[in-house]
């Protein structure tokens, strides 16, 4: 009898015992079903990337709580500046190099869409390379690479959708052979998935940073961006390892002229993803030491107290440090021959926060209009014409289109916008227009009388904002 | 016999996947010319993409088989791209003046000498619209 009781009782108290967590890594609880992809011919004019899991750049937002993230990717290939001068034809994601950052929890499901919009007309065609296929490959994923990693040709579209099952940040990029020069040309950006119970740390300051390599040389067709030197692949250094940059988020020293600010006592957490294509990264911030490190951007993979993170092709870690006091502390990668190609940053107690939601094609958040002619007008115009021409910023290759409509009647405006081949036959003022910029004519976007009627309203709602409104936007393509 | 084994997966899988880990669709980037399909839909053409099997040891005799083999009434002999290291060959055909399946049959009676032969992947007859061939 005694015994029994003493069973009893030991079976009362294992039963009181609390069950161990449960296992986040349990393969039978994750979700490796998703539909087959869908390849249409159905094309896309709006934005180049959409979504509210989307950053734009190096600050990150906050983890959207939708358990669907919604996500548009479209590939473009538009000229971009990867140094001072350094004008390189790119192929982008987003419209951006790097793309926009994802960022998702574990068991969220992404829906992913991608138009291939290689073949949209760009201002000076011959700038950006031929329209060609592209894929998407998330790494983020698990899934069948035959189904979703497909290529699309021009013009077409791919919808698939895959569960977040580990957490990391982790690397896409184009897929497409050959994908070394699809990678090198700018296709490529991060995903972030956090753990499904968020980070056991509490951070002040979120960035993402992405290093990469450039492999360019002056096009062989000597043709000229903005007065200097097109920059173009150059296969031969691309194939041998050898870049000519190495940047963090698509631009030399980018970082060092605009640093991220952090303040005194604050924990800065930084995303970093080494995606290569080709080379290994040191990444080592000057003035602090990493108080953890989470090897691939999973917190169960954790480190402390480190000076360096070594971070090969696609290989990504969490770093977090405290800014001990005031000062500017460098971001480099300390294999310092990268260092000195570009890969060098600064966060600096003295710099002023990146501008909030920023828009697509790397721009300011600048004011938008809201009659839906003129948003149309200003989506085309971002599209087609920056690379020409700037909104408030001063003359470019073409006239600075604020105040346009007060230099020029509506009826003339439509004319040259519908045929600028024939105005430069017979209008002295379009004659005129064409001397003072060095015989460079306006192409003709074969455009319709309802686009003509969105621009216009886009060049009027310009010239009704009050002065200093509008801040100088960057080339787009 | 890697060539072989290729062929077999293609078939086995529809044509949706090649046992090398290249999608179909890669394959076909490797030869695809924005320019040349542009110009041949709007002339009313249409493009074909081939798998090429058995290729031989040297890829520059490879490509000269394969030009020679698709030099053909029908078929624009400008159009004509050959990726040696993706096995895979695209042309433009007129079909009011040769079908797909004569295509195929004549590549392969001429490239047979050289034990090489072609496997239809996708064709192209309306912008962005790669279709399966149906054999």
């Amino acid at each position: 009898m005694k015994k029994l009781l003493s069973l009893a009782v030991l079976a009362a108290l294992a039963a009181c015992e609390p069950s161990a967590p449960p296992d986040p890594y349990d393969v039978s609880k994750m979700d490796f079903t998703s539909k087959a992809a869908k390849v249409t011919a159905e094309g896309h004019k709006g934005a180049f990337a959409e979504g509210a899991a989307l950053s734009m750049g190096a600050e990150l937002k906050r983890l959207d709580a939708a358990p669907v993230k919604t996500v548009r990717l479209d590939t473009t290939h538009k000229v971009i500046e990867i140094a001072p001068g350094v004008k390189f034809s790119a192929w982008t994601f987003g419209d951006q190099v790097p793309g926009p950052t994802v960022r998702a929890r574990v068991g969220d499901k992404i829906r992913f869409v991608m138009t291939n919009r290689s073949d949209e007309p760009a201002p000076v065609p011959q700038l950006v390379a031929a329209p060609m296929m592209h894929s998407m490959d998330f790494h983020a994923a698990m899934v069948s690479p035959q189904d979703k990693y497909r290529s699309i040709a021009p013009g077409q579209t791919i919808e698939f959708e895959f569960t977040a099952n580990y957490p990391g940040i982790f690397m896409y990029h184009c897929g497409t052979p050959m994908i070394l020069e699809h990678i090198a040309s700018g296709m490529y950006g991060a995903v972030i998935v956090e753990p499904r119970g968020g980070y056991p740390t509490k951070a002040d300051r979120e960035y993402v940073v992405v290093q990469s390599e450039f492999y360019v040389k002056p096009s062989p067709g000597k043709q000229k961006v903005d007065g200097g030197p097109l920059y173009v692949l150059d296969g031969e250094r691309l194939r041998a390892a050898q870049p000519t940059h190495t940047v963090f988020n698509g631009r030399h020293n980018g970082m060092v002229v605009n640093p991220l600010a952090a303040k005194p006592g604050e924990r800065v957490r930084m995303f970093v993803l080494n995606v290569g294509p080709s080379k290994t990264s040191s990444f080592h911030v000057v003035g602090t030491i990493f108080d953890r490190v989470w090897m691939e951007g999973n917190p169960d993979n954790q480190m402390r107290g480190m000076q360096t993170v070594l971070l090969g092709s696609s290989n990504s870690a969490i770093v977090e440090y405290l800014i001990p006091e005031e000062g500017s502390y460098i971001m480099v990668d300390h294999h310092f021959a990268n260092a000195s190609q570009g890969a060098i940053g600064l966060v600096s107690t003295s710099a002023k926060p990146p501008a909030q939601d920023l828009e697509h094609h790397n721009m300011q958040a600048s004011a938008t209009p809201t009659d839906p002619d003129a948003v149309a007008g200003k989506q085309a115009f971002e599209s087609k014409c920056l690379a020409c021409h700037s909104v408030g910023g001063g003359r470019k290759l073409g006239p600075d289109v604020a105040g346009v409509t007060k230099r020029r009647d509506p009826a003339w405006l439509a004319r040259w916008l519908k045929e600028p081949e024939k105005m430069l036959q017979t209008d002295p003022a379009a004659k005129a227009m064409l001397k003072e910029y060095n015989n460079l004519p306006m192409p003709n976007q074969s455009l319709s009388e309802a686009e003509i009627k969105q621009y216009l309203k886009y060049f009027q709602w310009i010239d009704a904002q009050p002065p200093g409104a509008l801040k100088t936007q960057a080339s787009g393509h | 016999m890697k060539a072989s084994l290729l062929s077999a997966a293609l078939l086995c899988l529809g044509g949706e996947a090649a046992a090398c880990g290249y999608c179909v669709e890669d394959k076909i980037a490797a030869t695809y010319d924005h320019a040349v399909v542009s110009r041949a839909l709007q002339r009313g053409q249409h493009l074909a993409f081939f798998h090429v099997e058995g290729a031989e040891p040297r890829p520059e005799a490879t490509r000269r088989a394969l030009e020679d083999a698709a030099s053909m009434p029908g078929v624009e002999k400008a159009s004509v791209r050959i990726s040696p290291d993706l096995l895979t060959l695209s042309l433009a055909f007129d079909p009011q003046r040769v079908s797909l399946a004569a295509i195929i049959e004549r590549l392969d009676r001429r490239l047979s000498a050289r034990k090489l032969s072609v496997l239809p992947l996708r064709i192209m007859q309306r912008p962005a619209d790669l279709t399966s061939v149906k054999r």
